[in-house]
């Protein structure tokens, strides 16, 4: 199991080194001349110099790729054209927001995702089962970013009950739960689509399993077939949870801009308007070194809990 | 924020002939109405892109100022118009092709490149599988949402780009599932028995990639075309998209956002239309893989 | 369940109560920009950075005086108390200061922080310039070449002609306390920090969310001395954003409502403010390469936009049609030939006189736009309708939208940079607060980039002649005489395509109370009271 774990996160690295180059390439992607993609159209000459000397813009590609690596190792991920202040400092204070949404949204999916689920498989075939299994289609093909305009139309502007935009900074903690209410709803429902999916078939799986037929049939007690199919399905739901937090850091994009919350979503929308390139490029690599963690810990983990997948 | 898909490892590969089995899928298909339904309104929508020329009663693009924003049910315009007076009905079924062709290409385009290059790493194997499938997993450190918007960020708005960009996301995805499926078929004990006395390898395996390979994948790529089908539109939707005056969904949403205190229906109806065809597309997608018992 | 259920309902209520709770005094805007502008003096974000950071934080040596709505917004004393151009040097300006008053760090206002500020827009060696504020300002102030202390409370300043548009400069030039940059020295940590002598000090500074300024009770005018406590900005650039702002109560006072709102928000009780003001929404084109050198094509252009179906359909009367630079009316219009009406089939005449012809040689143009911000209004409906009606008479212009600092940014560099070079128009909207403004910046073939923004570039020796007469006319109606000849020749050779002129709306919730709108891109937030 070790060994599995040691060559997991060895994997990690060249995956990360991949990313990397792909976030570098970025400046050299985007149209026009790199130096203008990184630094604000009124620099001096001696800003410039400086500049070309720190990103090593007169040298070889790999050069610079490796230059650049070197400043990020070291937590330099350049300076917005925009604000002008550190791109670090920028992507730390949104991604606290981002986080907090992707987490809520998760747990208000699995929490919801769970229920919908388990009750599907238990009543299979049944009524029941069958407005799960709608709601969890609904979940995954409604637009998200619509249902946000949606929920903002009924929730702030006709019953004026939740706020539309923005999170509340300075209000305390109740002004910034009545803000992310909405956003957290409208992130939600895909994974809520997913998980009550997940969670129904893998409780279907333990269900149809032989032993557990034969429990039933024998008329063991309903709460203790709940419990073991909970705990049979449990590490599959851990594991779905897991990568949906994943997905729901990177995919707020479009809901954070909905309802212009500041987090790494916003700040990316902003940074490809503004052509605020070392922005762009900041918050895509820290989403992306975030994502491959989380993907990292919830294989790790889930190792750790069934330790036959070690071995597949 | 994709269906997840647990690749079919311990499902049981069908050895059975494909007519049959194809059969098979087609009667269990047949019984099955919410797919059929799926079916059917999908073969509507597309109809309708396809022959928008000639259904839409007006030119997507002209319309006057004059009757903008006219509800739905006004003389001459079903669904209304939109801010600039462009009729509703008409807009919409051009901008179904837009979306479809934005939604369908790049999962074609992975279907097509994915194919290859998972088949292809998954037999050959060493060196060429390492450097295929790490590659791969490199486009997998970033969420979809985020890739897609990125590099459509970095390359500038426009229907190309989009393209260029949801593909970008959608095949390495595909590679994964054909590279996964064809290891499995490839360990199959007859075919490796075939290998050893080195006769017929090559009709096996075109039945088995056909019955055990190709299945999987269309699968998996028909659970993507909805997920491609909204993050198409969310880009246009943030302007990276289609660029105005196309009619596309996202983009109608987009415009029609500031006119939803003045009617709130049509300003709703791009993203209902969204809402349809994504749903149709997971709906059929969700019963061919029943039909073709692929566990995902 | 039941008690699930009741619990669940008493949050909800409980999360919706709580706003009320707050807001005593405290106005609450939602911006177009999409960025805080900036604060560390010469600020960003176009005139809206003016109104609502420059202006408020920040003061000139010459103010606006925006009390009053009925006349427009004209020059009082501000920083300076009285200015005077030499009478045996007409080069040189004395300017008064006024007396005992301070910036927001206590240090005092005098003729050192005149010229440190002066010197932090145009001494490029000097260790306090600042080369984004210099940006944003400095071809504002073309014609001004220095300025030295005669005493404490006196400066002279040096222009490099005799001209009579200098308080129309000066007025541009924020004062920045020399104190505070000693204690940080770097732009970047003083703009997070600032500090000047305006009506409001900032308290917080939220990069890209909020800004939050506090009432200066030190402030020297007692007649001008904020009425209420704090002033909150949010940038949303998204006009449904600020309407559901406003409508959801987080804010008090949004920029520019989505005009299809106007009736609902006029029912709901909101208070929309509008005026005329001295602003065109243009699309300034590039007349040093095809299509746009050619005058047929560009009056045919002027003739093929339908302004008045912007105004009256799109806009639900937010603005007024224009033909010209200046609106019909203003001292400065004159008489032009050209009134360009919506005339499609004229501008089809035109096309194909100057040789063009929709289906085998169209007109194409890549135009610039932006997707929100200060004095453009609605541009994307806008433009995608200005875009059907060039269509329609076989104009193919092809829109890129890009955000409102990005493209001043880019139009302050001119056409001739890489990113630019496939361009053909930008879409911005202007000011003819004063001559310089309105047209010398413009149609002056010496004020192309870099010295001013004449990007087109525009070269007419009749209109340099008439520029420089006006430039060198103290009396005001001679002055306005010279400018509407002016005015006559610009609309004739139609180097731009005018499309409307903006009655600046704003929808204010009943709270809002005590403001004028004045006709200016600039507002007095000092009077107004929030209950």
């Amino acid at each position: 199991m070790w060994t599995y774990a040691g060559r997991r996160l060895l994997l990690a690295i060249p995956t990360l080194l991949g990313a990397s180059i792909i976030v570098f390439a970025m400046v050299h992607l985007a149209p026009g001349d790199p130096i203008a993609a990184v630094m604000p159209a009124e620099s001096s000459q001696a800003e410039i110099e400086a500049t070309k000397k720190a990103y090593g813009f007169d040298k070889p590609l790999a050069v610079q790729y490796l230059v650049w690596l070197g400043r990020v190792a070291q937590g330099d991920l350049g300076r917005s054209i925009a604000t002008r202040r550190a791109v670090i400092l920028d992507v730390r204070d949104s991604l606290a927001n981002s986080l907090v949404l992707a987490l809520s949204s998760s747990l208000l999916a699995f929490g919801i995702g769970t229920a919908l689920g388990l009750l599907a498989a238990f009543r299979q075939g049944r009524w029941l089962d069958k407005a799960a299994s709608a709601i969890a289609v609904i979940g995954v093909s409604v637009p998200h970013y619509w249902a946000g305009i949606i929920l903002i139309i009924v929730f702030s502007v006709w019953l004026n009950w939740l706020p539309a935009m923005g999170a509340a900074d300075g209000g305390g903690p109740l002004a910034y739960l009545r803000h992310m209410t909405l956003p957290t709803v409208a992130l939600a429902l895909i994974p809520l689509g997913v998980i009550t999916r997940v969670v129904r078939s893998a409780a279907l799986d333990v269900l149809n399993q032989e032993f557990v037929l034969a429990l039933r049939a024998k008329g063991l007690a309903a709460r203790r077939v709940f419990t073991h199919v909970v705990k049979n399905s449990a590490p599959q739901i851990f594991t779905v949870l897991g990568l949906q937090f994943g997905f729901q850091l990177g995919g707020s994009v479009l809901v954070e801009a909905v309802f212009s919350w500041p987090g790494t979503g916003y700040l990316l929308n902003l940074a490809i308007f503004q052509r605020d390139i070392p922005v762009l490029q900041g918050v895509i690599l820290v989403l992306a070194t975030f994502f491959v963690l989380l993907n990292l810990a919830v294989d790790l983990l889930q190792t750790l809990v069934d330790p036959r997948i070690a071995r597949h | 924020m994709a269906v997840v898909t647990a690749l079919p490892h311990d499902a049981e590969p069908i050895a059975h002939a494909p007519m049959s089995y194809w059969r098979a899928v087609g009667w269990r298909l047949a019984r099955d109405p919410a797919t059929l339904v799926a079916g059917a309104v999908l073969v509507c929508i597309v109809l309708a892109a396809l022959l928008a020329p000639w259904l839409a009663p007006y030119d997507p693009s002209a319309g006057s100022i004059r009757l903008r924003l006219a509800p739905v049910g006004a003389p001459g315009h079903v669904l209304g118009t939109d801010e600039q007076g462009r009729d509703m009905l008409s807009r919409l079924l051009w901008g179904g092709r837009m979306t479809l062709v934005a939604g369908l290409t790049p999962v074609l385009v992975a279907l097509a490149l994915g194919t290859v290059l998972g088949v292809l790493a998954g037999y050959v194997g060493g060196l060429t599988n390492t450097l295929v499938m790490r590659t791969m997993d490199v486009f997998y450190a970033f969420p979809a949402v985020l890739l897609a918007i990125a590099i459509s960020g970095a390359l500038g708005p426009g229907l190309p780009n989009t393209l260029l960009s949801l593909s970008i996301v959608f095949v390495p995805r595909v590679v994964r599932v054909a590279e996964s499926a064809t290891v499995q078929v490839k360990g199959l004990e007859y075919i490796a028995a075939a290998r050893a006395s080195g006769s017929g390898v090559l009709p096996i395996m075109r039945h088995h990639l056909l019955a055990n390979v190709l299945g999987p994948i269309l699968v998996f790529a028909s659970t993507q075309v909805s997920l491609c089908i909204i993050l198409a539109a969310g880009l246009s939707f943030l302007g990276l998209g289609v660029t105005p005056p196309a009619a596309e969904w996202g983009l109608m949403l987009n415009t029609l956002r500031q006119s939803i205190y003045v009617n709130a229906i049509v300003p709703a109806l791009p993203g209902v239309a969204i809402f349809v065809t994504s749903m149709a597309f997971n709906l059929l997608s969700d019963g061919l893989r029943d039909a073709m018992e692929i566990r995902a | 369940m039941k008690r699930v259920v009741t619990l669940l309902l008493a949050l909800v209520l409980s999360l919706s109560l709580t706003g009320l709770a707050c807001a005593q005094g405290t106005l609450r805007i939602g911006m177009t920009a999409s960025d805080i502008p900036y604060t560390g003096g010469q600020t960003d974000n176009g005139f809206e950075g003016f109104r609502f950071v420059g202006y408020q934080i920040y003061e000139p040596l010459i103010a606006w005086d925006l009390t009053r709505g009925d006349r427009l917004a004209p020059l009082v004393p501000g920083l300076a108390e009285s200015w005077e151009v030499r009478k045996d040097q007409p080069t040189k300006w004395v300017f008064k200061l006024r007396k005992g008053v301070t910036f927001h760090d206590g240090s005092p206002f005098n003729a050192d922080a005149v010229v440190f500020s002066y010197e932090s827009i145009k001494k490029k060696d000097a260790p306090h310039f600042d080369p984004y504020g210099s940006g944003q300002v400095s071809f504002r102030l073309a014609s001004l070449t220095g300025v030295h202390k005669i005493d404490d409370y006196t400066v002279e300043f040096e222009t490099n002609k005799p001209t009579s548009f200098v308080p129309y400069q000066v007025c541009y030039m924020l004062i920045v306390s020399p104190a505070q940059w000693q204690k940080v020295k770097d732009w970047r940590k003083f703009a997070e920090q600032p500090s000047g002598t305006g009506p409001y000090k900032v308290t917080r500074f939220v990069p890209r969310e909020r800004l939050e300024l506090e009432a200066n009770k030190q402030y020297w005018d007692s007649k001008r001395r904020p009425k209420m406590d704090k002033l909150v900005l949010l940038p949303m650039p998204e006009p449904t954003t600020r309407l559901a702002a406003l409508r959801s109560g987080q804010v008090d006072w949004i920029e520019v409502p989505p005009p299809d709102s106007i009736p609902q928000l006029k029912g709901a009780g909101f208070q929309i403010s509008m005026n005329s003001y001295p602003h065109n929404w243009t699309h300034t084109l590039r007349l040093d390469k095809e299509p746009w050198s050619n005058k047929l094509v560009r009056k045919a252009a002027n003739y093929a936009v339908d302004r008045v179906g912007i105004c009256k359909s799109l806009l639900n009367d937010t603005c007024i049609p224009a033909t010209g630079v200046v609106y019909k009316g203003h001292p400065w219009f004159g008489k032009p030939k050209e009134i360009y009406e919506y005339n499609p089939e004229k501008a089809k005449a035109l096309l194909k006189q100057a040789g063009f012809d929709a289906s085998k040689h169209p007109v194409k143009a890549v135009h610039l736009i932006s997707t929100s911000g200060s004095g453009q209004m609605l541009p994307l409906a806008m433009n995608e309708l200005i875009q059907k009606n060039l269509k329609d008479v076989g104009i193919d212009v092809d829109l890129q939208p890009v955000e409102w600092n990005t493209l001043l940014t880019r139009w302050r560099a001119g056409f001739k940079t890489a990113d630019n070079e496939g361009l053909n128009a930008w879409n911005i909207s202007w000011n003819f607060l004063e001559p310089w403004s309105g047209f010398g910046r413009f149609f002056h073939s010496k004020a192309v980039v870099p010295v001013a923004v004449n990007t087109m570039p525009y070269i007419n020796p009749e209109a340099d002649k008439l520029i420089d007469e006006a430039e060198r006319t103290f009396d005001v109606p001679k002055q306005n005489e010279i400018l509407a000849r002016l005015h006559e020749l610009v609309v004739d050779d139609a180097p731009w395509i005018f499309v409307v002129h903006d009655q600046n709306p704003r929808a204010l919730s009943p709270k809002v109370k005590g403001f004028v709108q004045p006709q200016s891109w600039f507002v007095d937030l000092t009077a107004v009271t929030v209950r």
